[in-house]
């Protein structure tokens, strides 16, 4: 069993981090309601959506610090990663193009689905039929294609 | 009123007052077993207390429901509200000075009109503009008693003349709003008052409604009654403006009246106005940069994210908020807004000198630490101040710097003020100097054990002392920086200032359609009058008519 840490005895961590641990709070807060809400009158399938939800959203909040108005360090960053703050394989592909807003990464797994292929979520609104409101069985996700 | 008189007066005997389960008070005779509505008055006989005879019932029961026996009907209940009566009409009849157009006017083909100021045109004698209560003007040739609509060309230049100076006046009374209402004021006033009178009389409440100064372009001199403005300043005694909602209730009242549908009257094209006629102009810039004076001002942290902002709400309650029309736009602006501030601030850290962790520390042992404690009591007795769980300072540091300071305080005080004036004698000149404030000292005294472990009064003695011996500090001067802020607070003055213009511009705007409303309203129960009046055919049928037409 690994030793017990307390918390005075724990590194600090990385320099700016103050600056965002009242909004970090306020995701955990928000993570752990979520994790506690009653489920009794839910969907079956929806039950995880608002989880997914908050970690899609902290991730975002992550990423765009670092990556969009660079207001982290590098440091902070990567501990905020180790940490579990943000969703590191998630983040990865907001990298690439095509995925800049996907929503988790349940969706673009082709491998689970009935056709093999990607979520309707990823369906780019142009190409969806008229009046046709979806939300995504894994997150309810309403549409997460890079041209919407 | 009715109720309140009788209850002054005490029941005759045997009667006894009751509240029925509707909330009626009603009166019960004991001894007769009679039950009435009216309250019963002692009999001239008190030997044979008979009741009052229930005269009417039905009249007798609605005087104690007053309220709900009022005509409410449309018009008459506008003009017509009882001294006492609390009805429920909701937030609006608060507006009913401004807002509260009463209805009787409606009823009328149009709405009158009413001079409201009169101004000498120069270099013309006996020749007066006039402005009306609806926002038209006119010219009247006091000499000829002649008034014309159209305005005579040798009239032009004179009401240029007029026009100018009066937007001169405007112009500097937007210029200096926080000044006293005093000088501005009685600049206006004089112009306005002798008219004001006339409207005063017929409608004392409605009338400050029209207390208008207006601003005009000076280029085009035909009528445009788009170019009257409204200040605010004038209406002292009526601070509740006409607002939307208002509006919104009145055109919906007018159109049920009509049955028509909410599409067909309530469309505000919003886009439709131009932006910034009569006032400044209001680029795109400037809605971004009042966005962002919003985000200054209410201390938004650039760090937040956006959604937090949504949720919170605080904004949207500013004016300032309506200046980009789309969330979309607001969340560009304030993602370039949070970029530029983090920016700000990671320089504004860079420059300014670490805050050492320390200097609190110190001051904390300073006061608290005593020999009589060893470290592991002293850390156990304070852990929960802040300076004992500072995470940048390590707790072996902690130690350290305790027990230094332990050791120190039992030195002799000779040493200790020696040590005191070595430390300050070896700052530089640039950090200690004879401006440097007591308050102020630079941060490597503050952080220095040497510093603390004296006395605190008898320290700042010692440290006031040398300071006032030292010589000033070579000078340096920010006069640049104070321009570039004055020319900054100019800027964002002039924002301010375009954003006022343009919401007056568009209250100027739906008044207008209010008014077209009303004009079209107008004529349209004319027509119905006249419609009515020809379907009104009688038995003899079209001679009726012709009958009446000779006559």
């Amino acid at each position: 069993m690994p030793a017990i840490r307390h918390a005075s005895k724990r590194k600090a961590p990385p320099a700016g981090f103050s600056d965002i641990e009242d909004d970090l709070l306020i995701f955990s807060n928000k993570m752990k309601d979520a994790e506690n809400a009653p489920t009794t009158s839910v969907p079956r399938h929806q039950v995880h959506w608002p989880i997914f939800q908050i970690s899609h959203q902290r991730s975002r909040y992550v990423y765009e610090l670092y990556y969009e108005k660079e207001a982290i360090s590098k440091e902070l960053y990567e501990w905020l990663l180790k940490n579990g703050y943000a969703d590191k394989m998630l983040i990865a592909k907001w990298k690439k193009t095509g995925y800049e807003k996907l929503c988790c990464l349940r969706c673009v797994q082709t491998k689970e689905t009935n056709f093999n292929s990607t979520c309707i979520c990823r369906v780019p609104k142009a190409q969806m039929k008229e009046d046709q409101a979806v939300e995504c069985v894994s997150c309810g996700c309403r549409g997460c294609a890079s041209s919407d | 009123m009715l109720k309140s008189t009788h209850k002054t007066t005490a029941l005759p005997e045997g009667w006894t007052e009751h509240k029925a389960p509707t909330g009626h008070l009603y009166y019960y005779n004991s001894s007769t077993k009679q039950s009435t509505y009216t309250r019963p008055v002692a009999a001239p006989l008190p030997a044979a207390p008979t009741p009052p005879p229930p005269n009417n019932p039905s009249q007798s029961f609605l005087q104690y429901q007053s309220v709900d026996s009022q005509p409410s009907a449309g018009t008459a209940f506008n003009n017509f509200l009882p001294a006492g009566q609390s009805h429920g009409r909701g937030g609006f009849q608060s507006n009913r000075g401004r807002g509260g157009h009463d209805r009787s006017r409606d009823s009328r083909p149009q709405p009158t009109d009413k001079p409201i100021s009169r101004h000498a045109i120069p270099d013309n004698e006996s020749w007066f503009l006039i402005h009306t209560k609806l926002g038209r003007r006119f010219v009247y040739n006091a000499a000829k008693d002649q008034s014309f609509w159209r305005i005579p060309d040798k009239l032009k230049d004179g009401i240029l003349a007029l026009d100018q100076q009066r937007t001169r006046e405007k112009a500097e009374a937007l210029a200096a709003p926080k000044e006293p209402e005093a000088p501005q004021g009685a600049a206006e006033r004089p112009v306005i008052e002798p008219t004001q009178a006339q409207p005063r009389d017929a409608e004392a409440e409605d009338s400050s409604e029209y207390e208008e100064v207006e601003v005009t372009d000076d280029e085009e001199d035909d009528e445009n009654p788009s170019k009257r403005q409204r200040t605010e300043d004038d209406a002292p005694d009526e601070p509740v403006e006409f607002n939307e909602d208002d509006i919104a209730y009145q055109l919906a009242a007018m159109g049920q009246e009509y049955g028509l549908d909410p599409g067909e009257y309530g469309d505000e094209n919003m886009d439709g106005w131009e932006e910034g006629d009569a006032g400044l102009e209001m680029t795109e810039e400037d809605s971004a940069a009042l966005f962002k004076d919003l985000l200054n001002d209410f201390g938004i942290n650039p760090y937040s994210p956006w959604e937090k902002l949504v949720e919170e709400g605080k904004l949207v309650d500013d004016l300032r908020y309506t200046a980009l029309t789309s969330m979309k736009a607001r969340k560009e602006v304030w993602e370039e807004w949070s970029k530029e501030k983090i920016k700000t601030l990671r320089e504004l850290r860079a420059k300014a000198e670490k805050k050492d962790p320390r200097i609190p520390y110190l001051t904390f042992l300073q006061k608290y630490a005593t020999p009589k404690l060893y470290w592991p009591e002293f850390k156990r007795k304070y852990k929960k101040e802040s300076e004992m769980r500072d995470s940048t300072m390590s707790d072996k540091d902690r130690e350290k710097f305790y027990r230094e300071h332990i050791n120190r305080l039992k030195l002799p005080q000779s040493t200790l003020k020696s040590d005191l004036s070595t430390l300050l004698k070896a700052q530089p000149l640039s950090q200690l100097n004879n401006t440097t404030l007591p308050s102020h000292l630079p941060s490597a005294v503050l952080a220095d054990i040497r510093y603390v472990s004296l006395d605190s009064g008898i320290r700042d003695e010692l440290v006031e002392g040398y300071i006032s011996t030292l010589p000033p500090p070579l000078d340096t001067n920010d006069e640049e920086e104070t321009e570039e802020k004055a020319k900054e607070r100019q800027d964002r003055q002039r924002r301010q200032k375009a954003l006022e213009d343009r919401e007056r511009h568009v209250a100027e705007e739906k008044r207008r359609q209010k008014r077209n409303l009303e004009f079209g309203k107008g004529r349209l129960r004319e027509e119905e009058a006249e419609i009515a009046r020809a379907m009104n055919v009688s038995k003899k049928g079209l001679k009726d008519h012709l009958m009446e037409d000779e006559t």
